[in-house]
């Protein structure tokens, strides 16, 4: 019965690593801070270890979990409250590219390359330095970008456009089953949606893989293993947002 | 504050707590499991100075007492402390009723001299102290 109880304790300690992740927040790996990096490293070792060791009480790998997390938390308030300790903690913004070209003194400041400097450019998709107004690193350690005017993307602002509003399309049927949920908040019914495969000549709810809508009534369905259509339907009447 | 934060706030003081009461519960639990095996070795020492030998009835049902109370709080130790060091006490607490029914009073001394340096090293293990810490 000793796996038994090691399939007990990964699951107990799965669910409160869960929660504990959950009430971290929702950063992604890449996104994190370096105390937050460091919390996961910790965690994902302290997590195993009593997993496996059955003579190690569970508690011994939840306490010191608990206490990270607590530690965390405490650390996350003092950093809102305080910009200096924030400045501290994760280290602040660090402009590498300005006007004036590469800051060298910031590269070495930050122990990075101009290789470096450059592969995250490219990254962003630029691939000429003369293209860049201002790179910032990001605490993140990820590269913003701010291209010079005649090198950013044309918006329709600069063309003086009046786009229609974005909306987000919202998904009806989604590999053979109708979202329900998302019934409600398209205020469409399932006559509706019979109307919608009748004009995309689909017979059954099952045959669609996925099918979206948005409020203008713009329409994306797509069979099992078939191309995609889109068409223009009614605009979609009050939306919950 | 939003829900979530309020959760948030509510989840970490709760976590404050449980941290607060299992770290008291443990101390108190190790002092007293240990202070009752201390108690029992001592009472023991005088029944066989009483009785003159190990084998008599106060004797074995000192140790069996022992016994009973170590496997008690042994059980409940296991939930705070790794089972692998802690498990010496009770194989040593079994030899003394083995001592007894062999008559052998030299192993018997032993085994109990053992069973008081093994309480000695888990107060100094099982405590929160600097050295421990470090």
């Amino acid at each position: 019965m000793n796996m038994l109880t090691i399939v007990v304790r990964a699951i107990i300690i799965y669910i409160v690593v869960l929660f504990l992740y959950r009430l971290m927040g929702k950063r992604q790996l890449g996104e994190m801070q370096p105390f937050e990096l460091v919390l996961t490293l910790i965690i994902a070792d302290l997590a195993t270890i009593p997993m496996a060791e059955v003579s190690m009480p569970v508690l011994h790998g939840i306490i010191p979990l608990l206490t990270l997390v607590l530690l965390h938390y405490l650390l996350t308030m003092l950093s809102k409250i305080s910009g200096k300790f924030s400045n501290f903690l994760s280290g602040k913004p660090v402009i590498v590219i300005n006007p004036n070209g590469i800051d060298y003194k910031a590269l070495k400041n930050l122990d990075i390359t101009v290789d470096d400097v450059f592969e995250a450019i490219r990254g962003c998709g630029y691939f000429k330095m003369e293209q860049i107004q201002y790179a910032i690193m990001e605490t993140n350690g990820k590269m913003s970008i701010l291209p010079k005017s005649q090198f950013a993307p044309v918006t329709s602002q600069d063309l003086k456009l009046k786009p229609e509003k974005s909306t987000i399309p919202i998904s009806l049927i989604s590999e053979g089953k109708i979202n329900k949920a998302n019934l409600k908040i398209a205020n469409v019914d399932e006559i509706k949606i019979q109307e919608l495969l009748k004009n995309a000549n689909i017979k059954q709810v099952k045959d669609v893989l996925i099918l979206t809508i948005d409020k203008s009534g713009e329409v994306y369905i797509q069979k099992f293993n078939e191309k995609y259509q889109t068409f223009k339907t009614k605009p979609l009447g009050k939306v919950t947002e | 504050m939003t829900k979530w934060g309020w959760f948030k706030l509510f989840s970490m003081i709760f976590i404050f707590l449980v941290l607060i009461a299992i770290c008291v519960i443990e101390d108190r639990l190790v002092v007293k499991s240990l202070d009752e095996v201390n108690r029992y070795c001592y009472d023991i020492e005088i029944a066989i100075e009483k009785n003159n030998g190990i084998v008599n009835g106060e004797v074995a049902s000192l140790v069996d007492n022992l016994e009973y109370s170590w496997k008690k709080n042994e059980s409940v130790l296991c939930f705070l402390e790794n089972h692998k060091s802690i498990e010496e006490l009770g194989v040593e607490i079994v030899r003394l009723k083995t001592y007894i029914d062999e008559d052998e009073p030299i192993e018997f001394y032993v085994s109990l001299d053992i069973i008081k340096h093994y309480v000695e090293i888990y107060q100094h293990f099982m405590s929160a102290n600097f050295h421990n810490i470090l």
